[in-house]
């Protein structure tokens, strides 16, 4: 398997499943909309098409199968309901779960045959009755093998059904499956085996030799041989008999290797025949099948169903139901029913040239090992194939008045074709010919002359295959080197979007970050320069080059982070359906609105709001939402809305779910919190309505009576708060009783680059995050009080507390006797608290590392960032330490 | 390398890709398009050997990629090998009826794909 040619598939196969699933919910809401059905048939279409190309049979069977579905809702043959829609989206989570087995193990998981089978099956039982399971494959050869005896003795019945899926361009396979005397001991079932041929269509259970006397009888022998009609897939059947190919023969059959007429001739000249065969003439004339089809039904009607006569009426009929009726074999049927002889079937040079459909399938059997040889082996094949193609081109080009517009294409073809294949002079007339054609308009001369060659070369290449297991999938190209594709790539058709990998863009991220903690020291440099060397000149220069880096690594820095943004659709994308699937199973209705899905944030970003969100739209569904009943009786509309809603605003982006639901009872909140410890009685009462609704965040507190499988799980929004805030981010929640719920989330728009506000502490400095810093103010002494045994000081009619931070980080301080302390007002968590330090420094933007190896237990720092001269600064993680 | 060049219009990556691995290969330069639209814009650009087309893709399908390039008297006499899924018989008619040369049924086999275009190039086989 080519590595290169997976990668690539991968996310391709990723990019359609989401395209699929997104379109069919669209579908959902409005059946009647076209693009969506278009595009959803397309990348399921696409998908079955790219995964042809790995030796994953399941997944493109299943593909496949849903392929088949959706090309009849797109024909308008059915319905798309609910329960297709699951069906089918079930599937593609099947195939989506397989693609992610196919990135780990570059193959599919071994209970996947089974899995697909009962999916298919699924998805079959929805196809229209009268499809046959539509095979995956095209005939082996458009050259079908010859005549096969035993198809004559197959029940009429079943070969007009097999017809009728052979005009629709199922292929008719017959095979002939003889079991080794010896298979009861290698605990075969051919019996078994026989009945799970797909599409199986007629069966004859035969012996081999005629049974003995009943003592000499060995019954632990086999002595049965099958044969049986299929409109399966070849590579299906070939697939099940893969275990016993030596002991089967598989043909594909001619649609008129089973007109076959049965029943007795009849005793005498029948009445009306001569009519009805001079008016049946007539139709075919006119090519107008219906009109032929009522007169077969006519005379059928009147007919002894038991004689021959009845039977091909009845071949008549099918033959002239068919897509692309033959007239030969209607002729021959019509004549069949007149003279009461055997139809005269196979004048195949009485017809037009027929499309060449130039199947290039495997040949188990034929095909050797080496691609080469192989090659070289069907290339004359190949060669005539495309000549007898040329012909039809030309056909249909003189029957659309076209001749001047494709004969060119046809005449470079045959130039390069022929010579070597067919004698100089024929190739000059040849030659000749097409520049008549490509003046006049007119094939006809042309047409001839290929015909002559037709004749002479088209020996037809028919051939009987016999199974060779293991190469029914498709390989890829034999010595394809991957890196040599890669190289050669840009040298036509430059492709305009690039897939790139998230570890190369999170490389080029780090060394942007490394570039511009290091273009920092530049103003060390400078001052050094000065102050130690004495060279203000030089040191001029250096802030000069200084400017220059630092705009280029901002510039630089700008660009990447565009790179890395994300669409929040990525993560709004999923929503759709969970909301979807909860109100199905929860038996209420709700529509979902998504809005400002372009609104764009970091990577990193948008893939951390996925959880969080999830958790407050599944507790809007599970708890805001009042099922219709209720929602009737409190005089709403029964179908609820919640709002899924983006926006940016200054340096972050907002993300709303908003429900028009049963909102929060701030009483029932404060009660609950009480019963469950959350808060003592009088802390509660003392809360504020808005305040209490935030008591739905913290650890421990649900409002639901009992845990519901859907938000339940044993965590509660406490987690959305954590999520948010670890990621620097802030929860908002407001209700009215009655009208709805809305939770507000606020993330930065990216996490690359932290501005931290570097303070000093006992001598060293700390960052602490901006976003928490509400302001930065000196507190005379004389104004910090003891309020409840606690240093605080009022601020605006605010009581802050004070916190030590020399005291917390547990390390001496530097100025004890200063009149005022420089105190940094924080909001953590909504209420202020203020922090003593030492002394402010400069807000500068960082990188921040995450600490990692034996550090990476630490608690209270959020990592460190590299300064510009070098030092370590320790980023402090105010909500763990305080 | 046969010098010849071909160029491939389909609305899969990783189909592009296979074809590429398997024309590469076999010495020759490929281009990519991924729809029928894009198709007409690099035909029109380059100088093709031979245009191997998807049928069924976005914007502008297969056959009226090749109805165009028949109508355009600078392209009519590029080969072109249509490739689809479908297998039925008025399937390939379309394709032919547009004008295409060959209707090829996926999957494709490396060595036969490679085949078909060493015979319609005139490349040596």
């Amino acid at each position: 398997m080519s590595n290169a040619l997976l990668a690539r598939f991968i996310p391709e196969a990723r990019d359609l499943l989401q395209s699929s699933a997104s379109g069919l919910l669209r579908l959902e809401k409005s059946p009647a909309d076209a693009t969506a059905i278009n595009e959803v048939f397309r990348a399921v279409h696409t998908l079955k098409g790219s995964s042809g190309l790995f030796d994953a049979v399941a997944l493109t069977r299943l593909v496949h199968a849903a392929e088949d579905l959706l090309g009849e809702v797109r024909s308008a043959q059915r319905e798309l309901d609910s329960d297709l829609v699951d069906m089918l989206l079930d599937s593609l989570d099947q195939v989506s779960a397989w693609i992610d087995h196919l990135e780990r193990h570059e193959r599919l998981p071994d209970d996947a045959d089974r899995v697909c089978k009962a999916a298919v099956g699924r998805l079959r039982d929805r196809l229209a009755p009268a499809e046959a399971p539509a095979s995956s494959d095209p005939p082996a050869e458009e050259k079908p093998a010859a005549e096969i005896g035993w198809i004559a003795d197959m029940a009429e019945a079943d070969r007009l059904a097999l017809f009728s899926d052979a005009a629709r361009g199922h292929p008719v396979l017959a095979v002939h499956y003889v079991p080794a005397e010896t298979c009861f001991y290698n605990g075969e079932d051919p019996f078994g085996l026989v009945l799970q041929v797909p599409g199986l269509g007629a069966l004859d259970v035969v012996t081999r030799e005629p049974w003995p006397p009943l003592e000499e009888l060995d019954p632990y022998r086999c002595n049965l041989a099958f044969r049986l009609l299929a409109s399966g897939a070849r590579v299906e059947v070939e697939h099940l008999f893969r275990y016993v190919s030596d002991e089967v023969r598989i043909d594909q059959v001619a649609p008129d290797a089973l007109i076959r007429l049965a029943g007795a001739p009849a005793p005498g000249p029948l009445p009306v025949v001569e009519d009805f065969a001079e008016e049946a003439r007539a139709c075919l004339e006119r090519r107008d099948w219906a009109a032929l089809r009522t007169a077969t039904a006519a005379l059928l009607a009147l007919t002894n169903p038991e004689l021959s006569t009845a039977s091909a009426l009845r071949w008549l009929d099918a033959v002239s139901a068919a897509p692309f009726p033959n007239a030969a074999h209607a002729a021959a049927l019509i004549e069949a029913v007149a003279t009461g002889e055997p139809p005269r079937l196979g004048s195949a040079d009485v017809e037009p040239p027929r499309p060449v459909l130039a199947t290039l399938r495997p040949r188990p059997g034929t095909v050797p090992a080496d691609a080469r040889d192989a090659a070289s082996g069907d290339v004359e094949a190949l060669a005539r194939r495309i000549v007898a193609a040329q012909r039809c081109v030309l056909a249909e080009a003189q029957a659309l008045d076209r001749v001047r517009a494709h004969v060119g294409a046809v005449a470079t073809v045959l130039a390069r074709l022929l010579p070597g294949r067919a004698d100089d002079g024929l190739c000059a007339r040849i030659a000749a010919a097409a520049r008549v054609a490509e003046t006049d308009g007119d094939a006809g001369p042309l047409l001839d002359l290929l015909g002559t060659l037709d004749d002479a070369t088209d020996g037809g290449t028919a051939a009987a295959t016999t199974v060779a297991p293991g190469t029914a999938s498709v390989v890829p190209a034999p010595g394809a080197d991957a890196s040599a594709g890669e190289a050669a790539r840009d040298e036509r058709g430059a492709a305009r979007m690039l897939k790139v990998d998230q570890a190369k863009v999170d490389l080029l991220m780090n060394l942007i970050g490394e570039l511009v903690v290091s273009k920092n020291s530049l103003p060390f440099l400078a001052r050094r320069a000065e102050h130690i060397h004495g060279s203000r000149e030089m040191a001029r220069e250096i802030k000069d080059q200084y400017a220059v880096i630092d705009r280029l690594a901002q510039e630089m820095q700008g660009a990447i982070m565009q790179v890395r943004m994300l669409p929040v659709s990525e993560v709004f994308d999923r929503f759709p359906r969970l909301v979807r699937d909860l109100a199905r199973k929860l038996e209420k209705r709700i529509d979902l609105v998504v809005e400002g899905e372009d609104t764009a944030a970091d990577k990193t970003i948008i893939e951390a709001l996925g959880d969080p969100l999830l958790h407050v739209v599944r507790n809007a569904i599970d708890h805001g939402i009042e099922p219709p009943a209720e929602r009737r009786a409190a005089g709403k509309p029964e179908q609820a809305t919640i709002v899924l809603k983006a926006s940016q605003e200054a340096d972050h982006v907002a993300i709303e779910v908003r429900d028009d639901g049963r909102g929060i009872d701030p009483a029932k909140v404060r009660a609950a919190a009480v019963a469950k410890g959350v808060v003592d009685a009088g802390a509660a009462e003392a809360l504020s309505d808005q305040e209490a609704i935030r008591l739905i965040f913290r650890p421990g507190f649900s409002t639901a009576a009992k845990v519901s499988d859907l938000s339940g799980r044993g965590v509660g929004l406490d987690v959305v708060l954590t999520t948010v805030e670890k990621l620097g981010g802030r929860v908002a929640v407001t209700s009215r009783s009655g009208e709805g719920t809305t939770v507000r989330i606020a993330m930065p728009l990216s996490m690359a680059v932290t501005r931290v506000m570097v303070v000093e502490v006992g001598g060293e400095p700390y960052g602490i995050p901006m976003d928490i810093i509400a302001e930065t103010v000196r507190v005379p002494r004389e104004r910090i009080k003891t309020i409840k045994q606690a240093p605080a000081f009022v601020l605006r009619d605010t009581v802050v507390p004070l916190l030590r931070l020399a005291r917390t980080l547990g390390c001496g301080t530097a100025a004890a006797d200063v009149a005022a302390e420089a105190v940094l007002v924080c909001r953590i968590g909504g209420a202020p608290i203020g922090l003593v330090v030492d002394n402010f420094r400069e807000g500068m933007d960082v990188i921040l590392k995450p600490f990692d190896g034996v550090l990476a237990g630490m608690r209270g720092f959020s990592g460190t960032a590299l300064l510009g001269d070098g030092h370590v600064l320790l980023v402090l993680d105010l909500k763990e330490l305080l | 390398m046969t010098g010849k060049s071909i160029l491939v219009v389909d609305d899969g990556i990783t189909i592009r890709l296979f074809y590429r691995d398997v024309l590469e290969a076999a010495g020759f330069t490929v281009a990519e398009a991924a729809n029928g639209v894009e198709g007409l814009e690099r035909a029109l650009l380059d100088r093709f050997d031979l245009m191997i087309v998807d049928v069924n893709m976005p914007k502008m399908n297969g056959y009226e990629l090749v109805r165009q390039v028949r109508d355009d008297p600078a392209l009519r006499s590029i080969p072109i090998v249509t490739i689809s899924t479908e297998e039925k018989e008025e399937d390939a008619l379309r394709a032919y009826r547009a004008g295409a040369n060959l209707y090829v049924v996926k999957p494709v086999r490396p060595d036969e794909l490679a085949a078909t275009a060493r015979l319609l190039t005139g490349g040596a086989a």
